[in-house]
């Protein structure tokens, strides 16, 4: 299967077994990218990744 | 609003007084169809599903508090009082969502509220790792309800002392005092350079004094410092020990103590998966977060080879504060996110 980057429209190439919620690495732009949906197979950027303090 | 999350948080429990709250969550889960009981070491443990079921989703909250009682009230939608963000919101969501959906067929899921989190011997957690090993877990802690907690750094305190014979203050060497201030620079400056190049603050060791003490007994002067570290995944703590030694004058003693490695979580593995579908099914975008503190993901992190994360409604910023408080309409959408998680468990084929 195959999909574009959202971050920068790179032509991204999907395995069968893709699962919703993985989070794949677009080779062109470095950009994390999430499985949203399965049909139609959609991306959407990967969660942000932050810092906090506490528990 | 939840009667379970308020009468909870009634039942102030900080560390080693949490029996009525253990009590009174036993007996709620037992009403709700789990089988339930206090553990060897004072948990809450509450099961759905079947005893022999070939997986088992842990959810692991603790249900004792930092001291600090205070006023348990609900005001325009906020659930205020002691516990209510760290982390009894957690393991009340943790209990409603297992309580509220049917178990997937070969999955059992535990609930466990844990004792002595808050104190350095994270007791029940410790006996919890013994008694389990479970192929998925979440910790219960606030993370906010949209975002999922990937890990927390380690944890190492060091006792430094040093004396020196008395010597009369015109002299020209340095007191003490003045040792154990350049002793401490020291430590800041190899901080320093260990965390050179990296931008991340959890790849960051984070030392802190904690304490800075002289004394004397009339014939040597001592000086003795209490200095925390907070610790990034690569460095563990008999590491930062053997570094720090390095620094010190030959004649210090050293004590290291409350030695916690750092734990960090894959960010693509079944769980996660699953925490991004149930929050995104929500209408909001997730976050990951990485949090500075330690909880028990480090304690039962260090054992367990499956997927963790934390997840929890609230603000960590309101933990141990006189300003706790939980807000309820996130609380119920932490709870949404838990019972989708649990509906939506994995088939064999996908473990």
């Amino acid at each position: 299967m195959q999909t574009e980057c959202v971050e920068c429209g790179a032509v991204i190439t999907v395995s069968e077994d893709v699962m919703q919620g993985e989070i794949l690495a677009c080779s062109d732009c470095g950009a994390e990218l999430e499985v949203i949906e399965l049909e139609p197979l959609t991306l959407d950027l990967a969660p942000m990744e932050m810092e906090d303090w506490g528990e | 609003m939840s009667d379970l999350l308020i009468e909870l948080v009634h039942r102030f429990s900080p560390s080693r007084q949490e029996g009525p709250a253990v009590e009174y969550l036993v007996d709620w889960m037992e009403s709700r169809g789990f089988s339930s009981h206090v553990d060897q070491a004072g948990n809450a443990v509450g099961m759905r599903g079947p005893a022999d079921a070939s997986y088992t989703l842990m959810m692991l909250g603790h249900i004792d508090t930092v001291p600090g009682e205070l006023p348990v009230h609900v005001d325009q939608g906020w659930l205020y009082g002691r516990g209510s963000v760290d982390a009894k919101g957690s393991l009340c969501a943790f209990a409603e969502a297992a309580a509220a959906v049917d178990i997937p067929p070969d999955w059992r899921v535990v609930v466990a509220g844990a004792v002595e989190e808050e104190a350095p011997t994270s007791k029940g957690a410790h006996h919890i790792r013994e008694q389990f090993s479970p192929d998925l877990c979440i910790i219960g802690e606030p993370s906010g309800a949209d975002r999922v907690t990937l890990g927390y750094k380690g944890h190492l305190l060091l006792d430094y002392t040093l004396s020196r014979p008395i010597t009369h203050t015109s002299a020209p060497d340095p007191s003490v005092g003045a040792r154990g201030a350049a002793f401490w620079q020291t430590v800041l400056a190899w901080a320093d350079e260990q965390n050179r190049g990296s931008t991340r603050q959890f790849d960051h060791v984070s030392p802190q004094l904690r304490a800075i003490n002289t004394s004397s007994d009339g014939l040597s002067d001592t000086v003795h410092l209490v200095i925390g570290f907070r610790l990034p995944p690569h460095l563990a703590p008999d590491d930062i020990t053997a570094a720090v030694a390095g620094l010190a004058e030959p004649d210090a003693e050293l004590h290291a103590y409350s030695k916690t490695n750092a734990y960090l979580g894959d960010k693509n593995n079944t769980l996660v998966r699953g925490m991004l579908t149930a929050i995104r099914s929500t209408g909001t975008r997730p976050g990951f977060v990485l949090k500075g503190g330690t909880s028990d993901m480090n304690v039962v992190g260090a054992r367990w080879p499956c997927p963790i994360v934390a997840y929890g409604p609230g603000d960590s910023h309101l933990d141990h504060t006189p300003n706790e408080r939980l807000n309820l309409d996130e609380y119920d959408r932490a709870k949404t996110v838990l019972q989708h998680v649990i509906e939506h468990l994995p088939p064999a084929s996908a473990i």
